[in-house]
């Protein structure tokens, strides 16, 4: 049985079959008037179904991914190895997270319709089409799959304005970025005559003329265009913030958690197997010079433009742009430390995954309807009365700051010491300083938790009752604390998935 | 590239590009989507030059024989609603914009191009002779390319992944965009449409009556 296709790519054909599952019984259930809407059991089994995504990535790690025969009958659209794993086990904890959330989320603000868990679903399978694309054709197959479920998720609440914009530009935006990216791949095909991100690897390894390179210089500045607006680099994040605010913090959570991942895992991908070579990885005639300045600049216009947010959620959305900065710090230290740098980036974006999924959780669970958390107003006096939301609330802003007993504080820490190996010593610096200014705006969120009192008169927020919510935010901290006190194993496992991308 | 293949080249290019211009310049939607519809037809015609009389074939009837007819459906029951308003600011700022965009792409292109040979650690000249050799010629095209027969041998043989991921990728563009259809129906103001509703019932009863 081991030696199966369908055993080698488990985790996507049991989240995928869990979605069409979903979509039967939501056609088919019948509800009565009174009972509760469509979330009430979605919810649940989107998350079982994510769940058990996770959960065969990881018998399938126990077993060995080269002890998968199967495996090499999809290679190389699918790749079936240990990095492809990690991200599928990231992924689902992003998917399941944010369906957990929704589940709160939707029926509290009257947007509780079935259609938001298979978007959901089906594109956390593209995200993890993405993940492990070997190829041109299944890697944008699987970006557009997930982008496509993903503009509809944001465009989800269509009786608000602000929401249908958010979608539209992310959908335009979003479409001229794929458009970037597969001129790049289709520069790439033209010059080497493959598709396969291995073979056109080996085809540039081996040598190409000068007008081929400088062909292969212009496919390299478009992919990187592409896959910079995908992670949100500045200077091509200006989409973020409106997405980030239209969308149904749900489907915000998934794109900061999700979507991220899976673009910084194509990221390595690409920038691995096909711009691995000695003179694309110079320092003189490479992308590390463009990759480093993206970093700089993402950093720290981000940290800056966040401070002066007057919207918590706008401010979270510019903190996962400085995120999105602080692993393109440890992309460009690739170059000289591989296996620890990407260790170190994995490791990074699964302590992210939780520590951000749980920051737009807490929000989500500040506020009911027409009670929203939204500003910073909002959340005066919050600590007083209720101080569990508080805590959980500001545990995770914590995180988010790289505050020692949490996850996110070895994200960064290794991030750091890896590109201190790699001898970058500013861009460490900077990273430091710009922690040190992020620590800012989010100490800022706490401030007002606890050392404000609302103003007489001003709307506060009244956090919501769910179950669904608190499980998820429960998932979340544990997370959180087991990554910030026990980071070994999982940094192991990361250093294990990057040495599968050689 | 042989005279005539280059000639046609040529045309069908200005022809693609010439439509493009129209679609983004033109005020009036349906010169747009005429113009769409040229930049359809000059793609298949590149298409052709490269032996690929399938997916020419399809280009035509699938873009112009049906995105473009529903466009222009769109256009024509949106009526004289479809032209956009002039913009009251001045046009300026989105001239800088294209002309710097058209700049910049221009001077990456040359760069690119004509800049002085790289200096090329990793390839020596014997390798790079040899490249600049094989690169040039590009592989012959293989018995039946481009034929019915020989696609779908491709599809469902070598490449049967990408097109099985293929279905998950309508599935989620026909529930996107089933979600965000339908979603019209629960905004707010549903409550208000509701009871417009309920008094049309009534008026109806009465007429009944």
């Amino acid at each position: 049985m081991s030696d199966s296709v369908f055993f080698a790519i488990a985790p996507l054909l049991v989240v995928s079959l869990g979605g069409l599952l979903l979509m039967m019984t939501e056609v088919f259930a019948t509800r009565r008037a009174d009972a509760d809407g469509p979330s009430s059991d979605l919810a649940m089994g989107t998350f079982i179904t994510m769940l058990a995504g996770a959960i065969t990535a990881f018998a399938l790690w126990l077993v060995g991914p080269d002890n998968l025969a199967g495996a090499k009958a999809v290679a190389p659209y699918l790749l079936v190895d240990r990095f492809t794993l990690f991200f599928d086990m990231v992924l689902c904890l992003g998917g399941g997270i944010a369906a957990l959330l929704a589940g709160g989320y939707l029926p509290e603000h009257k947007l509780d319709r079935g259609e938001f868990y298979p978007l959901l679903i089906f594109s956390t399978a593209g995200a993890m089409v993405l993940a492990s694309a070997g190829d041109l054709l299944s890697l944008f197959i699987g970006l557009e799959t997930m982008s496509l479920g993903v503009y509809a998720m944001v465009g989800f609440r269509r009786g608000s304005m602000r929401s249908t914009e958010a979608a539209i530009k992310y959908f335009l935006l979003g479409s001229f970025a794929a458009a970037l990216l597969m001129y790049g791949g289709a520069l790439l095909y033209g010059v080497t005559g493959k598709t396969a991100l291995a073979g056109i690897g080996a085809a540039i390894r081996a040598g190409v003329s000068s007008t081929d390179w400088g062909i292969l210089l212009l496919s390299m500045v478009l992919i990187l265009a592409g896959l910079a607006f995908k992670v949100s680099a500045v200077p091509f994040h200006m989409w973020t913030p409106d997405a980030y605010e239209g969308a149904p913090t749900p489907a915000t959570s998934f794109m900061a958690v999700a979507v991220k991942s899976a673009a910084f895992a194509m990221m390595l991908r690409v920038l691995i197997s096909v711009f691995g070579d000695p003179l694309s990885t110079s320092w003189g005639t490479g992308w590390p010079p463009v990759v480093a300045l993206l970093a700089v600049l993402t950093m720290t216009v981000a940290n800056l433009v966040a401070g002066r947010q007057s919207s918590v959620k706008r401010m979270l959305a510019y903190s996962s742009v400085a995120h999105a900065g602080y692993v393109l710090v440890g992309v460009v230290a690739l170059v000289e430390e591989p296996g620890t740098a990407q260790g170190s980036i994995m490791f990074y974006l699964l302590s992210y995954t939780v520590s951000t999924a749980g920051a737009f959780g807490a929000l989500i669970l500040c506020g009911s309807r027409g009670k929203e958390a939204v500003s910073y107003e909002d959340l005066a006096g919050l600590g007083k009365r209720h101080p569990a939301v508080a805590l959980i609330f500001s545990f995770f802003l914590l995180s988010l700051a790289g505050m020692p007993p949490t996850a996110g504080f070895f994200g960064k820490l290794y991030i750091v010491s890896s590109s201190i190996g790699a001898g970058l010593h500013t861009l460490a610096v900077l990273l430091v300083l710009n922690s040190v200014l992020a620590a800012y705006y989010y100490l800022r969120v706490m401030e007002y938790m606890y050392m404000r009192e609302p103003a007489a008169g001003a709307p506060i927020a009244v956090p919501m009752r769910s179950g669904y919510v608190r499980a998820a935010l429960a998932i979340c901290a544990v997370a959180v604390l087991v990554l910030g006190l026990w980071p070994t194993s999982s940094l192991s496992m990361a250093i294990d998935a990057a040495l599968a991308l050689r | 590239m042989q005279s005539l293949e280059l000639i046609f080249f040529i045309v069908c290019a200005i022809v693609t590009i010439g439509g493009g211009l129209i679609t983004i310049g033109s005020r009036m939607p349906i010169r747009s989507a005429m113009g769409l519809l040229t930049t359809i037809f000059g793609i298949a015609g590149c298409y052709l030059l490269l032996a690929a009389e399938l997916l020419a074939a399809i280009q035509i009837i699938v873009y112009a024989g049906a995105v473009v007819i529903l466009f222009i459906f769109v256009v024509m029951l949106l009526g004289s609603a479809a032209v956009s308003p002039r913009d009251a600011g001045s046009g300026v700022p989105r001239y800088i914009g294209a002309v710097t965009f058209l700049a910049s792409a221009i001077g990456a292109l040359s760069f690119v191009l004509y800049r002085p040979a790289p200096a090329a650690p990793a390839i020596d000249g014997a390798v790079a002779e040899a490249a600049t050799k094989a690169a040039v010629k590009l592989p012959a095209l293989p018995e039946g390319f481009g034929t019915i027969e020989k696609l779908g041998h491709e599809i469902f043989t070598q490449k049967i992944v990408p097109f099985e991921l293929t279905a998950t990728l309508l599935l989620v563009a026909v529930v996107g965009a089933m979600a965000v259809a339908r979603g019209k129906q629960h905004d707010p103001t549903r409550q208000l449409k509701d009871e417009a509703g309920a008094a049309d019932a009534d008026s109806n009863a009465e007429e009944a009556t």
